[in-house]
């Protein structure tokens, strides 16, 4: 059953509005949650709905995606049969802002036809959520229909289920039909095929700019969301690290707050996201904050409402603050103030 | 195949009865230490960054949760196309099966495995220790020396010295004598467990010792003793750093204890010598508002409500609200119910401890409590 399904993520998508967040990366990419990175989302999906075929549309800037997915090994993708595949664009001109761009998927074309899996899930990179696909194919085989739109309070998520044979003809058919992506076929009202929209009940938030980047992270700190994303039965793989567990020192004091392996606490943390390998210095306060991979904040510095991308050094005694609507960033490897000794 | 200059052989057979329930059923080497790892992932890191790739596991006692732990080794980078893990557990021949009845006959047996390999040196490990080791500075020693058998040797205590096996040496590190737990030791320099040989000299002895029928098949029993007799060079390679025999319920509490120290040798954030083990693929670790945290060494996969001070946690561990955990060691997925105190305890893997238990030594002096699903049961039926 689980057999039957093709899967293929979209990481082209481009946000205008998350760009000091996608500098040097996709937005597939993106720190999420202390230790993932947004892929680790659909790409767990599609392997807890036992799909094992999986194929990753990148565009410019995949360095740091093809680092973190390697050979799929993390997420059991590395098979004799099937696995992971990468297709990255010649082209790097033409950027769409739709799901499942039709032109991209051309140039691959082969792979589609080589596939087995007689149906198709074609999704987005940017969506965190957790979901099983295998409810929607069920739905989709029973509906009749020709493609199935996922949604969530009646608004697309950008996810399609269909035929492979069918997105073979619409691939193929794009100058003729007009239609460039997925977006454009299932919006079309008057086309001529049959689509039907499966609810999501779960939650599930798209990342489109920094400000909804920071209200995500800061919805994770609720039970609610960490247990609807976090759950024994599909849990969300990512790439390993071999971090040893995090280290909270005598005079560290830490609540309500979601920290990943390798991390050092000697100071205060409240509200906050700490990602792997972050070090919090003697004195420091860090609140209502979002702190990615190898961020070193020294001793007696108070940061609140902040987004440190990785590998950013905050000098002893620094003061960083920004809004809720507009959380202060700093971009990666950037040094604020003198730069650190190694701790 | 280019030919293998040293390859490991890893004794991982040993039940470790003194650990209690904690190896009813999982061998030694499989217990789980410092929050997130086993005790055999501190041997097998030290093999891999050590550029020891091809590795013989010995196992014998409980050994699924090993086997299947140990997998083909990739959590180590062992994984290799050349060498890398091989688990050899005892098999039967056309006679009989053949159970490791010492450490020397384990290795006996496995002679076809190095016969396959033809390596210049064997180095044999045990699964049972903490520590982190460049196994090519001793191999190195062991060249230089021209010696046919180097053993590690750490100084310990002397008021400790006669519990271990003691080698007297002269200036120049060659062993002159071994004493297993000499009452009124002459040195305080305890053997470790590792020994390197030379192939063609192991391969020799092992076959004397097969043809002794009076023999343990031990290395520190009869292998070592019949060297020194037969005035081979035995030379001692003194190591300095952190090891740790945890041996008991105690003792693995106290290493426990001792990775909370800021001045513990053992560094398991040094980057350029880590230690790998089985990624449990765990969310990062919830800290509720009402959460209280110092001192403490926590993996992912806890959900905390309640208070932790100076405690090592496992992956997956909860703790309930208004539960408090103090100088406690609480293993994979472990629950600690809400109002819960504990105090100086182990909690085994997966125990739920029901809300408003009371575990607490009566003396601050008393030793570590073991808390199992099977004392958890004992103490409802009271």
């Amino acid at each position: 059953m689980s057999k039957q399904l093709l899967g293929v993520i979209d990481a082209t998508s481009f946000h205008r509005n998350l760009e000091t967040l996608i500098m040097n990366r996709s937005a597939a990419a993106i720190p999420f949650g202390g230790r993932y990175r947004l892929i680790d989302f659909i790409l767990s999906n599609m392997v807890n709905s036992g799909i094992e075929n999986v194929a990753v549309f990148p565009e410019v800037h995949y360095r740091s995606l093809i680092d973190h997915l390697g050979s799929g090994r993390d997420w059991g993708l590395d098979r004799k049969k099937d696995g992971l595949f990468f297709f990255p664009s010649p082209e790097l001109e033409g950027l769409s802002m739709k799901t499942g761009s039709f032109d991209h998927f051309d140039e691959s074309l082969e792979y589609f036809y080589r596939s087995k899996q007689p149906y198709t899930i074609i999704a987005n990179s940017y969506t965190v959520f957790n979901m099983n696909f295998m409810p929607v194919l069920n739905f989709h085989l029973n509906s009749g229909c020709d493609i199935t739109e996922l949604q969530q309070n009646g608004l697309s998520m950008g996810i399609y289920l269909l035929k492979t044979s069918l997105l073979i003809e619409l691939i193929e058919s794009r100058q003729r039909t007009g239609y460039s992506s997925m977006a454009e076929v299932t919006s079309d009202v008057t086309s001529c095929f049959s689509v039907c929209n499966y609810q999501h009940e779960g939650y599930a938030t798209k990342i489109e700019s920094v400000k909804g980047y920071y209200e995500a992270c800061m919805k994770l700190l609720t039970p609610y969301v960490f247990g609807q994303l976090f759950t024994k039965e599909q849990p969300i793989y990512t790439k390993v690290k071999d971090e040893p567990p995090s280290r909270y020192t005598k005079n560290a004091s830490v609540h309500h707050s979601i920290v990943a392996n390798g991390v050092i606490i000697e100071g205060r943390v409240e509200n906050s996201i700490l990602s792997r390998g972050v070090r919090i210095g003697k004195g420091s306060v860090i609140r209502n904050s979002v702190i990615m991979q190898k961020c070193h904040v020294g001793e007696d510095c108070i940061l609140d409402t902040v987004i440190l991308d990785n590998d950013v050094k905050v000098a002893n005694g620094s003061r960083l603050s920004g809004s809720f609507d507009n959380p202060l960033f700093q971009k990666k490897g950037h040094s604020q103030g003198v730069p650190l000794e190694v701790m | 195949m280019y030919k293998k200059k040293c390859v490991a052989m890893l004794l991982a057979g040993g039940k470790g009865s003194r650990l209690n329930s904690l190896t009813k059923r999982i061998a030694k080497p499989a217990v789980p230490f410092g929050g997130k790892y086993r005790i055999i992932d501190f041997t097998l890191s030290n093999c891999t960054n050590s550029g020891i790739h091809t590795v013989g596991i010995l196992t014998q006692y409980q050994p699924l949760v090993l086997n299947s732990y140990i997998g083909i080794g990739s959590t180590w980078d062992l994984d290799r196309k050349n060498g890398g893990v091989t688990v050899l557990p005892p098999y039967s021949e056309a006679s009989e099966v053949k159970w490791y009845s010492g450490t020397a006959s384990a290795i006996y047996q496995n002679l076809n495995y190095l016969n396959e390999h033809e390596p210049e040196y064997v180095l044999i490990l045990s699964g049972d220790h903490i520590y982190k080791m460049d196994y090519r500075e001793m191999l190195n020693f062991h060249i230089e020396k021209g010696a046919d058998t180097t053993i590690s040797v750490i100084e310990v205590p002397w008021r400790e010295a006669s519990r271990f096996g003691i080698m007297n040496t002269d200036e120049a590190f060659e062993i002159t004598e071994f004493e297993e737990k000499p009452s009124n030791p002459k040195n305080n320099l305890a053997s470790m467990g590792i020994y390197i040989f030379n192939w063609k000299v192991l391969k020799e002895y092992l076959e004397m010792d097969h043809r002794n029928a009076d023999s343990n098949h031990d290395f520190g029993k009869d292998i070592i003793p019949l060297l020194l007799e037969e005035r081979k060079k035995l030379i001692a390679y003194p190591f300095k750093g952190y090891w740790k025999d945890v041996g008991t319920v105690q003792s693995l509490w106290e290493a426990n204890m001792d990775l909370l120290d800021e001045d513990c040798e053992l560094k398991l954030f040094d980057h350029s010598w880590r230690i790998y083990s089985v990624n449990p693929n765990q969310p990062p670790q919830y800290l509720a508002p009402e959460a209280s945290i110092c001192d403490a060494l926590i993996n992912e996969g806890c959900i905390i409500e309640g208070k932790v001070e100076k405690s090592v946690l496992f992956q997956g561990v909860t703790i309930e609200e208004g539960a408090s955990v103090r100088h406690s060691v609480i293993m994979p997925d472990a629950i600690v119910g809400k109002g819960c105190v504990i105090e100086k305890a182990i909690i085994s893997c997966g125990v739920r401890v029901p809300d408003g238990a009371i575990i607490r030594p009566k003396y601050k002096e008393d030793p570590v409590i073991l808390v199992s699903h099977e004392s958890i049961l004992e103490s409802l039926m009271r």
